[in-house]
């Protein structure tokens, strides 16, 4: 530690920090817009200038080292005048669509130009003009929005390890593209929508179907049933200012009833059946040298990822579909028999914190007959937004239970929602299914956190399992290279899409920092902390559906119904 | 024995028009194409085919929508896709499964350009069903 001065006080600094870490402990606020936490600083926007005693001109602060006995500056009528113009000329080169964009009142670059006192055009003149993209079913690109800060570039390539974006031309020239200038639907995109959560602005944005879902619900003739994910109920209570943490998982049910949807399903139900479809399958693969390591198939982004970047690891993904498919295609058989209706009269939407789920829906081989298991997918955000356009505060509301038969779920299923949850539910069903016994202590923490790649060796019974969590593409691609440079000790591994799973999904809302999705995360464990129904094989209503429906795991109509294929997916890269 | 299907194909891009035959031909449809309004004008005068794929921005602004009423009003049974990037390019939404634009839309289908060949398989043959 060693001392410095910041606009006249004396400040303590760390060896090897940027002048930007040192200011923002001491509580100083220097804006910034290509910054992104825990990656190395890229330097391009130049929002974060300071003035440093000695130094020529101004210091981006947040790629400069500081060091001992500077004299900072972040006041100075030079440093404001130039944030002001910075902001000014993106403004310049940027559409007044405020009231129409999908980032209202939740705008990077508009809270920018209100800090920073820029409440005027400053430059008129002729703005570049590129066609939106709205081929993707999940994600839509509006060039026309982009400031150019690069960071979902650099989350595409850096985090996700994908690369389907990336900058094209130079100077005033300069784009975000695809490869070939192709739609993102033709793109090796995988939908996660993590570059959604990084856009300062609508550059970036989801495929939005409420308009969809509101013209089902006013259709008299279809029944529409909704399901939740179980990473939602943590994190939608922040669109109407609750703390991140806050789970709203009774009154999102009833908020949901308000609303008019005929059923409300909770897709941790489908979760508990995937576990035991999915720990079937893996004793399976052990007991009949079926190929190993087994990868979860929960995440759609993930799965797309495989199909493209690895097709040689396809046998090695489970063919479970994931939570929000199997439970689609119950509905759309199991509960479409019960209620005597056919599958075509059903609507099956669902509330997921994901984009690529939207994808997913759409893949030829989730549904049967042409008809879809899960007809719109609507994220976390759209889901508020549902909410205030149908003129429903869930925050005052009473809570209200699901509905049965797929209401019901362990605190095992709800764990999905946090990277290592699948992991965590499945050793606790495996060690019963295999021992008889149930674990003495369900909570495994080796595998909870934030940390991208987590692993354990398990002992169940006679069997050895070696099991890995990993959460982001880029973690992924890491094993994956391990294990085929020869890595041969780990058995089932557990891929999330997301950094930290779906708590942090591509769908959930905009604005979280780590200690939000932490919160969320923490909110997931005290759920299943305080739960009575800890163990997916437990779930009473799942094991009614194997008796009155499906027969047993792995059975024909499991199957049928609730196992897919991949295939080798060609993309332009 | 079933005969094999026919689809007509209508783009005034040839590249495009190629690539969407080339898609359909890899399943065993027999493929017409049409490089235009003009050409897939003549085309349903000799065949009547069993699902048409059309873009709709060709000679006019509105070639695939006329096109598309052609043949609705020759052949009622025909399924019809429109495959345009006409939202992308005007900024206009509409879709022909909301109950408004259905009135005047007169398509099975509106896929936005480009799409992905799965997506294109599974429409094709989910409207051939």
């Amino acid at each position: 530690m060693f001392a410095i001065e910041a606009n006249g006080q004396k400040i303590e600094a760390k060896k090897g920090e940027t002048i930007l870490q040192t200011l923002t402990r001491a509580g100083i606020n220097v804006p910034t817009i290509c910054h992104m936490e825990g990656l190395l600083p890229s330097g391009t926007c130049r929002m974060c200038v300071v003035e440093v005693e000695g130094f020529g001109g101004l210091v981006p602060s947040c790629s400069h080292p500081v060091a001992e006995g500077m004299k900072i500056r972040t006041n100075t009528p030079e440093v404001m005048q130039t944030r002001k113009t910075i902001i000014d000329l993106l403004l310049s080169n940027h559409p007044d669509d405020c009231l129409y964009c999908a980032r209202n009142g939740n705008c990077d670059l508009a809270k920018l130009a209100a800090d920073n006192g820029v409440r005027d055009r400053t430059f008129r003149g002729e703005r570049t003009h590129r066609p939106k993209d709205i081929s993707s079913p999940a994600i839509i690109r509006d060039p026309d929005k982009c400031i150019l800060c690069g960071k979902c570039v650099r989350m595409c390539e850096e985090i996700q390890g994908v690369s389907a974006i990336d900058f094209v031309n130079r100077g005033s020239k300069a784009y975000v593209g695809t490869a070939f200038n192709e739609g993102l639907n033709v793109s090796s995109c995988i939908s996660c929508g993590q570059c959604i959560l990084v856009c300062p602005t609508a550059a970036l944005s989801e495929h939005k179907y409420i308009d969809e879902v509101l013209q089902a619900l006013a259709n008299p003739e279809m029944m529409v049933v909704v399901q939740h994910a179980p990473a939602v109920s943590v994190s939608i209570a922040e669109e109407f200012g609750f703390k991140p943490g806050t789970d709203f998982d009774g009154k999102m049910v009833a908020a949901l009833r308000r609303v008019g949807f005929d059923r409300v399903f909770d897709t941790s139900f489908a979760a508990d059946l995937t576990i035991m479809e999915e720990g079937s399958e893996l004793v399976h693969r052990v007991q009949n040298n079926g190929p190993l390591p087994m990868f979860t198939s929960c995440s759609p982004g993930w799965v797309k990822f495989v199909e493209q970047f690895y097709p040689e690891f396809l046998p090695n993904v489970s063919t479970c579909k994931s939570p929000q498919q199997m439970m689609g295609a119950v509905i759309k058989s199991f509960f479409a028999q019960k209620e005597n209706l056919d599958p075509k009269k059903i609507v099956s939407v669902s509330i997921m914190p994901c984009t690529a789920k939207k994808f997913e829906c759409g893949r030829p081989e989730m549904g049967r007959d042409f008809v879809a298991d899960v007809d719109f997918v609507l994220t976390t955000r759209e889901l508020a937004e549902l909410f205030r356009i149908a003129g429903v505060n869930p925050a005052a509301i009473e809570p209200e239970p699901p509905d049965n038969p797929f209401g019901e779920r362990s605190s095992a299923g709800k764990l999905f929602g946090a990277s290592g949850g699948v992991m965590e539910a499945a050793i606790r069903s495996a060690y019963f299914l295999l021992t008889g016994e149930e674990l003495k202590e369900y909570k495994i923490q080796d595998l909870r956190g934030m940390k991208g790649s987590k692993e354990l060796r398990v002992k169940i019974g006679d069997l050895e399992v070696g099991a890995a969590v990993v959460s982001s593409l880029g973690q992924a691609r890491k094993l994956m290279d391990e294990i085929k440079a020869g890595r041969s000790d780990i058995h089932f591994i557990e891929v999330m899409t997301c950094p930290g799973g779906c708590i942090n999904g591509g769908g959930q809302p905009i604005g979280a920092d780590q200690e939000a999705i932490k919160a969320r995360m923490n909110a997931l464990y005290q759920i299943d902390r305080d739960d009575r129904l800890r163990v997916s094989h437990k779930n009473e209503w799942v094991q009614r559906l194997y008796t009155e429906f499906l027969g047993k795991p792995l059975g024909h109509k499991s199957h049928e119904l609730l196992h897919t294929h991949y295939e080798k997916r060609e993309v332009l890269l | 024995m079933t005969l094999t299907k026919k689809i007509l194909v209508v783009d005034d891009d040839i590249d495009h028009l190629d690539h969407v035959a080339m898609i359909l031909k890899a399943e065993g449809y027999d493929v017409i194409k049409a490089q235009g309004q003009k050409e897939g004008e003549d085309a349903i005068l000799t065949t009547i085919p069993d699902l048409a794929i059309l873009d709709l921005m060709m000679e006019n602004m509105d070639s695939g929508f006329v096109l598309c009423n052609q043949i609705k009003r020759l052949y009622p049974e025909t399924p019809v896709i429109l495959l345009t990037a006409v939202k992308s390019a005007t900024g206009l939404d509409f879709s022909p499964k909301s109950s408004g634009a259905a009135r005047w839309i007169k398509a099975d289908v509106l896929l936005d350009k480009p799409v992905r060949p799965e997506q294109l398989r599974n429409e094709v043959k989910r409207l051939m069903a």
